[in-house]
């Protein structure tokens, strides 16, 4: 009887956190007509505008936003085009990856 | 159109700017609603950026300094305003914009070898135009945008101000009392370390109480090249840009009661070196207009220079 409740207890616990680790996502978005910083704050706000995003890093340089989303929030392409879009900009490509493979190794 | 083009052949002909008298009044009308009308560029306004639900406000404090008098009168004008631009973006493309100018002019004059000074202050005409880019190719670290616009400026400021000798002069006058509708086109390329803005502009001007200031058409251009920091690293830094701006302005004469004032209108052509910082939030930015030449219609009285400082935010 013990034995029986010990295990789904854990699983769960084990499930809970592969998905809290894995719903980390992490979005780079190559913006074309990104060339001043005071353009960046457009395209900023407009992601930030949509749900779930955590944080924002423009690389003006790259041209590069990197978007991370809440846990189990995922950003669809369709929404960030649009968003990139209504800053004023076009979206050159669109790349998801999780937050392990972002890190530097 | 054929006039202001022939003048202005005209007046690249000549090597001195000649002074004047009575071509005063829709010069700094046209000034004082110029730098309300136009400005990315520190001396215009239409090719301001702003991203759809976006807002971009820019207050500038410009100072223009009027002066060498030929005549015996010894005219002196200087005139402060306070220039308030309100930007909003309806989408990514169309932009609304408003400006509204807080201004205090003042005009010394020698009247029988007595100094006198005339004085007036309040708000301005307000000016509203639309902006909407019709063209926009954007690459890696660039972007080119042709966008045309068109507004208009209502006879908002106060223009029947008077003081202890009576009613002021039109050219002291805080408001115009006429309506006028302009129009244009402006176009922007950007790169990560230069930026090019043109505009050609055209205002024709409405009447007030018989007065008539000439229609205006006006060439611009501004080269911001990023002085700071040489090397792009990462992140949004700062850029601190050198400007420098080209301002073309033919004005046709005015008409007082139905008849031609043959001592108004004329060619103006002013240099700007400026200097901005831009952030991703704000921006700072000043400049100092000088004249080059300045090719008037009879004896109107000449700018000396024109000094601009203010600021931008986004939100």
């Amino acid at each position: 009887m013990r034995k029986t409740t010990v295990l789904p207890i854990f699983l769960i616990f084990i499930l809970t956190l592969a998905s809290a680790h894995a719903g980390e996502n992490v979005y780079t978005l190559q913006v074309d007509g990104l060339a001043c910083p005071f353009c960046s704050y457009g395209i900023e706000k407009q992601l930030r505008s949509l749900q779930g995003v955590a944080d924002i890093e423009v690389d003006i340089n790259e041209g590069s936003v990197k978007v991370t989303m809440q846990q189990s929030a995922s950003l669809d392409e369709k929404q960030a085009r649009q968003a990139v879009q209504d800053a004023g900009f076009t979206l050159r490509s669109f790349a998801r990856h999780e937050e392990d493979d972002a890190a530097p190794r | 159109m054929r006039v202001l083009l022939c003048d202005l052949l005209r007046g690249m002909k000549k090597t001195m700017p000649r002074p004047g008298k009575n071509g005063l009044l829709p010069v700094l009308l046209w000034l004082a609603a110029s730098a309300a009308t136009q400005s990315a560029p520190i001396t215009f306004n239409t090719a301001l950026p702003v991203a759809k639900s976006e807002f971009v406000f820019r207050q500038q404090f410009i100072v223009n300094q009027s002066g060498h008098d030929p005549g015996t009168a010894g005219r002196d004008r200087t005139a402060w305003s306070a220039m308030s631009v309100l930007g909003y973006g309806i989408t990514g493309k169309l932009a609304l914009f408003g400006v509204l100018p807080y201004v205090n002019k003042s005009l010394g004059i020698t009247v029988d070898g007595k100094r006198i000074e005339r004085q007036g202050d309040g708000l301005g005409d307000i000016s509203l135009f639309a902006r909407y880019t019709a063209l926009q190719k954007d690459g890696p670290g660039r972007t080119l945008r042709i966008a045309p616009f068109a507004g208009f400026k209502a006879a908002t400021g106060r223009h029947d101000s008077s003081d202890d000798l009576g009613r002021l002069p039109a050219s002291v006058q805080p408001g115009s009392g006429s309506w006028d509708a302009f129009g244009g086109i402006v176009t922007t390329y950007q790169t990560l370390d230069y930026e090019i803005d043109a505009q050609l502009g055209y205002r024709g001007n409405g009447s007030a109480q018989g007065f008539s200031a000439g229609n205006q058409l006006r060439l611009d251009a501004s080269l911001q090249y990023r002085l700071w920091p040489g090397t792009l690293t990462g992140a949004v830094p700062g850029f601190l840009y050198c400007v420098l701006e080209s301002s073309l302005l033919l004005q046709e004469k005015n008409h007082v009661n139905d008849r031609v004032d043959v001592n108004s209108g004329g060619i103006r052509w002013f240099l700007t070196p400026g200097l901005q910082y831009v952030t991703r939030r704000w921006v700072l930015e000043t400049a100092l207009q000088i004249p080059v030449v300045q090719d008037l219609n009879g004896t109107a009285l000449e700018n000396a220079y024109l000094v601009r400082a203010g600021f931008r935010y986004n939100f």
